[in-house]
C-alpha cells in the first residue's frame, strides 16, 4: 500500500468514528430531507386548491376547464440544493480544516514527517479521504432525498431524472470538495491555525452569503413582494424589453453574482434539475451546452482548491515555527 | 552502521534574527544513551527537530547512522524512531490502528506481528483494541514508544519523554529506555531538563545553553570532573552558568 | 463588586484584542456602511424601471416606492445583523468562555472569592457593552450614509427609529452571545464550541422558518419576514416553530422599528426574543462551578 493510501485509510477511519462529523452529516441529511417534505406538502396544498376550484366550477355548472398544477418532482429539491450550498459549504470547511488542525494540535504532524513519507503523500492521502468522504456523504444525501421524493412526494421518476440527479450529485461533490480543500490549504499555509480558520470562515461568509445576497437585493424584481413586474402587471416579453434599457446595471449585478463560485454551483444544479424554469424539461445535453461555462468554472475552481491543498500541506509549511 | 551514530559539525538553526542553535559540534557513539540537558528555551527541541530531519538546518552538517541528514533525509528517517513531547495520537483510533498506521508509514508491509512483539516487550498487551481517547498520559507514552521502535530503528530520539508522567510512569519509562538500549542495542538521544533522569538513564550528557553546547562528556567523567560539587544539580548549574566555556 | 468590575474590564479588553471577532467586525461594519448605497442604487433603478414602463404605456400602477419609508434604504442592514452580526455575537460569546479554558486560567479565577453567577454575569455584561459599542458605531455609520445619500440630516423621528432598530438588534444579538458562551463552557473541543452554535444559528435562521412558511433557505436571506403558507399543516407547524425562528421574529420587529413594514405580530416577536434571552441567561447564570473547570480536548 502506498503512503497516500495509508494516510487516506487512516483519515477515513478517523472520520467514520468522529461523532461530531456524524452530527454534521446527520444535520445536512435532516435539513435536505425536511426541505423535500415541505416542498411536497406545499404542492399538495396547490393540488387541493385546484380540486376545490374544479369542484366549485362544476357546482356552478361552468364548462370552463382549468389546467391542473403540474408537478416536476426534481423542482422539489430546490431547498435541499440551497442547504448544500449554504450549510454544506460551512460543514465542508469544518471537515477540511479538521484534517490539518487535529494533526497540528496533537503534535502527530511531527511523527508523520519523521517517517520516510513522500513529499505529497500526506496531503494526497488527506485530499483523497476528503474526496471519498464527500462522495459517500453526497451519495447518501441524494439517495435519501430521492427516496423521499418517491415516497412522500409520490413523484414518478423517469430514467432521465435519475441522470439529472446523478449530475446534480456530482456538482455537489465538486462544490463540497472545493470548500474542504480550500479550508485544508488555508489551515496548512497560515502560521496560526486560528488565522486559517478566520480566513476561510470570512471567505465563506462573503462568497456564500454576502455576495449572492447583494446580487439578489440588487435585482429590481426582488424589490416588491411577488415581483416588481407582476405588481406592475407587465407581461414577460415586455419585461425583457424594459430590462434591456438597464443592461449596464444588470451586467454589474450579474457580474457580482458570478464572482461567487456558490452561484455557479447553484445555477448548474438548478439548471440540471430543471428548478430554473427555462431549463425545465430541456434535454440534459442542451442544459450541459448552455451551462458549460459554469461547469468549467466549478471544475477549475475545485481543481485549483485541491491543487492548493496539495501544494500547501507539506513538511515545510506544517512544521514552520512561529518564532 | 558506523561506530558514531550521530555526528554534527557546525549545525545551526536561526528563525529570522533569533539564533536557536549555534554551531553544534557533537558526536554520539553507537549504543550510547545520550542526554541533552538544558533549561526551557535552550534549543533542545530545535536540536532534536534538526536531527530527526523535521527542520532543515540553516548551516552545518549532520550524519545520522552514516547518512547525511541534509542531503538524504529519507535515508535518515528510515533508521530513526522519534517520540515528540506531549504527542497525543488519534483518540478515535485504537492502539492497534494507531500503531498499524505509523508502522506502515515506516515501511512495514504487515505490521501486526511486529506490533504484538513490541506491545509484549513493553508489557502493554491487552490494550490493543482500546481507543486512545480513554488512555492516561503514561499509557499514551507507551504507545508513543511502541510506534517509535516498531521498525527497529538504529537511533531513537525522545523529546522530554517523562514530561507529565507520574512517578510510576517515570520509572516504567526509564526501565523501557534502558532496556531498549541494553536488549536491542539502540542508540538513544533524549532531551530532558530533569537531572535525575540523566543519572539514572544516560551514559553520556551534553549541556545546551542559549543554543550553544557548553559541555559534552560521559556521565562517569562528568561526575569525576566535578568532585567538589555536592550534587549533580550543582554540576548542572555550574555547567549552565556563563563562567564555563 | 470589584470582582465583577475586574472581570468586565478583562472581557472588554480581551474581546478588543482577539483577531477572529475583529475580522468579522470589519466585515459587519463594512457591509453596514455600503448597505445604504446598495439600497439607494436599487431604489433608483426600480424607480427608473417604473418610469420606463409607464413611459412605454405598459403600466398605470403607481411607483411601488412612492411611499417607501425614508429608512427603507437600510433595510438590508437587518439581514446583515442576522447573518454577520449573529456570527460575530457567537464568536464573541464562545471566545469569552473558551478563553479561560484554553489558557487554563479557570482554576486561578475560581480560587479567588468569586461567585460563578457573578463571574459569568460580568463576562456577559462586558460582551454586552462591547456589542453595544459596535452597534452604536454601526448606527452612526448608517445615519451618516443615509444623510450623505439624502444630502441632509435625518429627522429626529427617523433617528429615533434607527436607534430603536439597533436597540432591538442588540437584544437579538445578546441571545447569540449567550448561546456562544454556553457552548464555550460545555463543548469538549474548540472546534465544536464554535460550530455547534453556528449549527443552532442555521436551524433558527433557515430550518425553522422553512418548516412553518415553506420559504426556501436562500429566500430567507431577504430582510422581510417570510409569510406563512395558507393551508395544509403549515399554519399549525408555524404556531409551534414560529416563535423559535428568532431571525424571522427579529425581521418583524426591525420592519416595525424602521417603518418598512412587517407582516408578523410585534407582541409575539418581542416576547419570543426576550424569552429566548431570559431562558439563555437563566441557564448561563445557573452554570455549576465544576462545569467551568471542564478540560478542553485538543
Amino acid at each position: 500500500m502506498t503512503d497516500t493510501l495509508v494516510v487516506a485509510r487512516k483519515e477515513l477511519l478517523d472520520l467514520r468514528r468522529d461523532r461530531f462529523m456524524a452530527l454534521l452529516l446527520g444535520f445536512i441529511l435532516v435539513a435536505t430531507t425536511l426541505s423535500v417534505i415541505v416542498g411536497a406538502a406545499q404542492f399538495r396544498i396547490k393540488l387541493d386548491e385546484y380540486d376545490q376550484y374544479v369542484a366549485a366550477l362544476k357546482a356552478s355548472g361552468s364548462a370552463v376547464s382549468a389546467a391542473a398544477p403540474q408537478l416536476f418532482p426534481l423542482q422539489l429539491l430546490r431547498g435541499s440544493i440551497e442547504y448544500i450550498e449554504l450549510i454544506g459549504g460551512l460543514f465542508a470547511i469544518v471537515v477540511g480544516y479538521g484534517m490539518v488542525a487535529k494533526e497540528k494540535q496533537r503534535a502527530t504532524i511531527e511523527l508523520l514527517f519523521s517517517r520516510p513519507v513522500r513529499r505529497y503523500s500526506v496531503a494526497g492521502g488527506k485530499v483523497l479521504a476528503l474526496a471519498i468522504t464527500w462522495l459517500v456523504a453526497v451519495a447518501v444525501v441524494f439517495t435519501v432525498i430521492t427516496g423521499v421524493l418517491l415516497i412522500v412526494g409520490r413523484a414518478p421518476l423517469q430514467p432521465v431524472d435519475i441522470g439529472r440527479l446523478l449530475i446534480a450529485a456530482a456538482v455537489a461533490w465538486a462544490y463540497l470538495l472545493l470548500w474542504s480543500s480550500l479550508a485544508m490549504a488555508l489551515a496548512s499555509s497560515t502560521k496560526h491555525l486560528s488565522t486559517g480558520l478566520i480566513a476561510v470562515l470570512v471567505l465563506w461568509l462573503v462568497v456564500v452569503l454576502i455576495i449572492p445576497q447583494i446580487g439578489d437585493t440588487m435585482d429590481p424584481d426582488n424589490q416588491v413582494p411577488g415581483g416588481l413586474f407582476k405588481s406592475l402587471q407587465v407581461a414577460k416579453p415586455d419585461e425583457h424589453a424594459v430590462l434591456a434599457h438597464f443592461a449596464g446595471y444588470d451586467t454589474v449585478r450579474n457580474g457580482l453574482e458570478v464572482s461567487s463560485v456558490t452561484k455557479h454551483f447553484e445555477r448548474l444544479s438548478f439548471a440540471f434539475l430543471g428548478i430554473k424554469d427555462v431549463f425545465n424539461q430541456l434535454p440534459i445535453a442542451a442544459v450541459a451546452r448552455q451551462t458549460l461555462a459554469y461547469s468549467l468554472s466549478l471544475v477549475l475552481a475545485s481543481a485549483a482548491a485541491v491543487g492548493l491543498a496539495l501544494l500547501t500541506t507539506t513538511r515545510k509549511t506544517l512544521l514552520r515555527r512561529n518564532s | 552502521m558506523s561506530e558514531i551514530a550521530i555526528r554534527t559539525a557546525g549545525l545551526s538553526k536561526s528563525y529570522g534574527d533569533k539564533k536557536a542553535l549555534v554551531g553544534l559540534d557533537l558526536e554520539v557513539r553507537a549504543g550510547e544513551i545520550f542526554g541533552l540537558l538544558g533549561h526551557n528555551g535552550a534549543g533542545k527541541t530545535t536540536t532534536v527537530n534538526l536531527l530527526t530531519t523535521l527542520l532543515p538546518p540553516t548551516g552545518g552538517q549532520m550524519v545520522i547512522g552514516g547518512h547525511d541528514g541534509t542531503a538524504n533525509p529519507d535515508a535518515v528517517r528510515r533508521i530513526i524512531g522519534y517520540l515528540p513531547e506531549n504527542v497525543q495520537f488519534y483518540d478515535n483510533l485504537t492502539t492497534l490502528e494507531n500503531l498499524r498506521y505509523f508502522g506502515r508509514l515506516s515501511g512495514l508491509r504487515r505490521p501486526d506481528a511486529r506490533i504484538d512483539q513490541v506491545l509484549e516487550y513493553l508489557d502493554f498487551t491487552g490494550h490493543e483494541n482500546e481507543r486512545l481517547g480513554t488512555f492516561s498520559k503514561g499509557m499514551r507514552q507507551r504507545v508513543g514508544i511502541a510506534q517509535a521502535i516498531l521498525h527497529e530503528p538504529a537511533v531513537l530520539f525522545l523529546d522530554e519523554p517523562t514530561s507529565g508522567l507520574d512517578p510510576q510512569g517515570v520509572r516504567k519509562l526509564r526501565e523501557i529506555i534502558v532496556g531498549l538500549n541494553r536488549d536491542l542495542g539502540m542508540t538513544i538521544f533524549m532531551n530532558t531538563h530533569l537531572l535525575s533522569e540523566v543519572t539514572k538513564t544516560c551514559t553520556s550528557i551534553g549541556v545546551l545553553t542559549a543554543g550553544e553546547l557548553r559541555y559534552h562528556d560521559s556521565l562517569a567523567a562528568t561526575l569525576d570532573a566535578f568532585p567538589d560539587e555536592s550534587s549533580l544539580e550543582d554540576i548542572y548549574l555550574h555547567l549552565d552558568s556563563p563562567r564555563v566555556a | 463588586m470589584s470582582g465583577f468590575r475586574a472581570t468586565l474590564q478583562q472581557e472588554v479588553l480581551s474581546a478588543r484584542r482577539e483577531r477572529m471577532p475583529q475580522v468579522l467586525l470589519i466585515v459587519f461594519l463594512g457591509m453596514v456602511s455600503v448597505s445604504s448605497l446598495i439600497g439607494w442604487l436599487t431604489h433608483r433603478t426600480v424607480t427608473s424601471v417604473w418610469e420606463t414602463t409607464r413611459a412605454a404605456g405598459l403600466t398605470t400602477a403607481p411607483n411601488p416606492f412612492a411611499h417607501a419609508a425614508s429608512l427603507s434604504y437600510v433595510k438590508n442592514v437587518v439581514i446583515y445583523v442576522v447573518l454577520i452580526g449573529a456570527l460575530l455575537a457567537i464568536v464573541l460569546g464562545v471566545s469569552s468562555t473558551l478563553r479561560s479554558r484554553k489558557s487554563r486560567t479557570t482554576d486561578l479565577v475560581l480560587s479567588r472569592p468569586v461567585d460563578v453567577a457573578v463571574h459569568l454575569g460580568a463576562k456577559l455584561t462586558g460582551m454586552a457593552i462591547w456589542l453595544g459599542a459596535i452597534l452604536a458605531v454601526a448606527g452612526a455609520l448608517t445615519w451618516v450614509s443615509i444623510a450623505l445619500i439624502m444630502r441632509g440630516a435625518l429627522s429626529a423621528g427617523d433617528t429615533i427609529r434607527l436607534a430603536a432598530f439597533f436597540g432591538v438588534a442588540w437584544v437579538f444579538l445578546l441571545v447569540f452571545v449567550v448561546v456562544g458562551m454556553l457552548s464555550g463552557i460545555h463543548s469538549r473541543r474548540e472546534t465544536s464550541a464554535l460550530l455547534l452554535p453556528i449549527v443552532a444559528w442555521s436551524v433558527i435562521v433557515f430550518v425553522l422558518p422553512q418548516l412553518g412558511t415553506a420559504a426556501l433557505p436562500v429566500s430567507l436571506l431577504n430582510p422581510v419576514a417570510a409569510v406563512p403558507v395558507e393551508g395544509g399543516a403549515f399554519a399549525g407547524v408555524q404556531q409551534i416553530v414560529g416563535p423559535f425562528a428568532l431571525g424571522e421574529q427579529f425581521k418583524t420587529l426591525s420592519g416595525a422599528a424602521l417603518g418598512t413594514g412587517s407582516p408578523g405580530s410585534l407582541g409575539l416577536a418581542a416576547f419570543a426574543i426576550v424569552t429566548a434571552l431570559a431562558a439563555g441567561l437563566l441557564v448561563l447564570l445557573g452554570t455549576r462551578r465544576d462545569h467551568l473547570r471542564r478540560d478542553l480536548r485538543d
